[in-house]
């Protein structure tokens, strides 16, 4: 089997969670059957990771495709992680739908070399550089994640529409905003980790990648600082993690 | 054997009727007992809260056992059938029983506590060796539909106070409340028992204020709280998670201006307002600050009235549930 048929089983897992959380929030259930779904989507995602690795004889992170890959992979980890620890209900359906985007933009064709070049020598910080960057967007995802939820919550309590299902069922606007800052927290402390072993690396040098990289990076450590300092106002909070992901992942284009 | 339910209720009885016959939690299965010594009742159970009291009877001849039980009441509470009694026999017995059960026939419709109570009732009677046959299997089913409509209905779905509302609002905000700071402005009779519902649920600690500072004094008092006079509320608000309103002030008590001197100090946290005065203690610009969720009076009444509608909207499927499944249990006395 290769590893786009693995990706497209992944794929179409997370979308068969996705639609059963969206199923059991509409028929008013508790869904028990996300959870499963997503640990065999992530199965299948460290598969699709571990052929990728063979076939180029390092990390599997040198071209869109992959990266993509291994962020959909980090963020089901995370996803896989946190829900239990802070029974967060209903980040399954927010997350499934992400991980889907991710791989289906994987599987566009193209987007992943059929003939990943295999690497002779490989450097360890290079390796631990890149894999560590792309492990903590999986935080910083779920974190932007968590402000989405956040977002729609705030949005029903201040329009007073205290009915439907998605309000019963969303956690509580404390819970949202911990895990938000939480996960902004593991992310940049690996992200920082990232970078530092970037640095490492003897090929790097002064790039566009590198540019913006520094830039989200110094962005996510600012809105860590004020949030857990000074403290900021919750919606704002919740934006700026959407909008710092989306910007970061201008960081990934720029390799 | 036949089954009779015989009782009066919050809509059938004033409550200078319903107090003669109610009966405490302690003295179920001795009144229980009662009913069974005369001979032309079997078995006997009786139901009592606040709002009803009903003697559930299985016995060989409804007739005879309704005689008996006129004289019951008349020896024993003094009381005589009259039209504030209904009457049930068989099969509507046991589909009146059902819907008590499952809360259809509450002053509060779809409220929980009534299925404890009833819960309570059969236990006193079992104990007390006066329930046979035909009661403890209409029980069980009882308790058994009575699940069943609760699970699979929105009967029980939103909150019909306003005070239970303000509740809900605050666990959707904080979660557990006993982390949480309450301060009330105006110690009258709405923001007590909206305070009291919201220590019952475990916020942390309480603050009154008021223009009458004895009047504060008494509040936090009967609510564990402390006072604090009505100067001094502003230094507070730094503290608190939720502020609950309700003074005779005719202007508006907070204004955004007082919020935005606190918000650096309370970290951005959020606020729940809770305004139940009329005219309004705080000013609508206060809602539009990030961190703030106010409600006022129409606002929280608008909510129970809709989850009241909600539930008014559910009453035909569950009264459908109740008849497909007594339909299916074969149930003696029936």
């Amino acid at each position: 089997m290769t590893e786009r048929w693995l990706i497209a089983l992944a794929t179409t897992l997370a979308t068969i969670a996705a639609l059963n959380a969206w199923r059991s929030l509409t028929g008013g259930y508790r869904s028990r059957w996300t959870g499963p779904i997503l640990t065999l989507t992530f199965l299948f995602q460290l598969m699709a990771l571990g052929l990728r690795g063979e076939m180029r004889g390092s990390c599997p992170l040198a071209d869109p495709g992959e990266i993509l890959l291994f962020l959909s992979c980090s963020l089901t980890l995370f996803y896989l992680l946190v829900g239990p620890t802070y029974r967060l209900s209903l980040l399954g359906l927010f997350t499934a739908p992400v991980v889907v985007s991710l791989q289906l933009t994987a599987l566009i064709p193209g987007v992943i070399d059929p003939n990943p070049t295999l690497v002779t020598s490989t450097d360890p910080w290079c390796e631990s550089h890149a894999a560590l960057s792309v492990l903590s967007f999986g935080s910083l995802a779920l974190a932007a994640v968590s402000g989405c939820m956040f977002l729609i919550l705030d949005r029903l309590l201040k329009k007073k529409k205290l009915s439907g299902p998605l309000f019963q069922n969303l956690p509580t606007i404390h819970n949202l905003i911990d895990s938000t800052k939480r996960l902004l927290l593991i992310g940049i402390v690996i992200l920082t980790i990232g970078i530092i072993a970037g640095f490492f690396t003897p090929s790097i040098g002064f790039n566009a990648h590198l540019i913006v990289a520094l830039i989200v990076w110094l962005a996510y450590i600012g809105l860590a600082v004020v949030a857990y300092t000074r403290g900021l106002p919750p919606h704002r909070l919740a934006i700026y993690s959407v909008v710092f992901f989306l910007i970061s992942l201008l960081a990934f284009g720029l390799i | 054997m036949e089954l009779l339910c015989l009782g009066l209720n919050h809509e059938t009885a004033p409550v200078e009727l319903r107090e003669k016959v109610s009966i405490g939690a302690t003295r179920l299965g001795e009144e229980s007992s009662a009913l069974t010594a005369h001979d032309s009742i079997s078995e006997g159970l009786i139901v009592s809260t606040c709002n009803r009291t009903e003697f559930y009877l299985a016995a060989p001849d409804h007739q005879r056992a309704r005689t008996a039980l006129a004289n019951h009441l008349a020896d024993r509470f003094d009381l005589v059938l009259n039209e504030h009694f209904y009457q049930k026999h068989t099969r509507e017995a046991a589909v009146h029983l059902c819907r008590v059960v499952s809360g259809l026939d509450s002053m509060v419709l779809g409220e929980t506590e009534i299925f404890g109570q009833v819960k309570k009732a059969y236990a006193a009677a079992h104990e007390a060796g006066v329930t046979g046959g035909v009661l403890n299997r209409l029980f069980q089913r009882a308790f058994s539909v009575g699940k069943k409509v609760r699970n699979s209905t929105a009967i029980q779905e939103g909150q019909t106070s306003v005070g239970s509302v303000a509740v809900d609002l605050a666990e959707k905000i904080f979660g557990h409340l006993s982390d949480s700071q309450v301060m009330v402005i105006g110690a009258g009779e709405m923001s007590r028992t909206t305070a009291q519902s919201l220590l019952s649920r475990g916020a942390r600690s309480m603050f009154v204020t008021n223009r009458s500072y004895d009047k504060a004094v008494e509040l936090a008092d009967a609510m564990g709280g402390s006072a604090i006079r009505f100067d001094d509320w502003e230094e507070s608000l730094s503290k608190v998670d939720i502020i609950i309103s309700s003074t005779g002030a005719p202007h508006h008590v907070i204004k955004p201006d007082h919020l935005e001197k606190v918000r650096r100090k309370r970290k951005y946290r959020p606020l729940l307002m809770v305004d139940i005065a009329v005219p309004r203690d705080i000013d609508p610009a206060v809602g539009e600050i990030d961190e703030v969720y106010l409600y006022d009076v129409d606002s929280l009444q608008s909510l129970a009235a809709e989850a009241r509608d909600r539930r008014q909207a559910q009453i035909q499927i569950c009264d459908q549930i109740i008849v497909d499944e007594l339909n299916k249990s074969q149930l003696p006395g029936l």
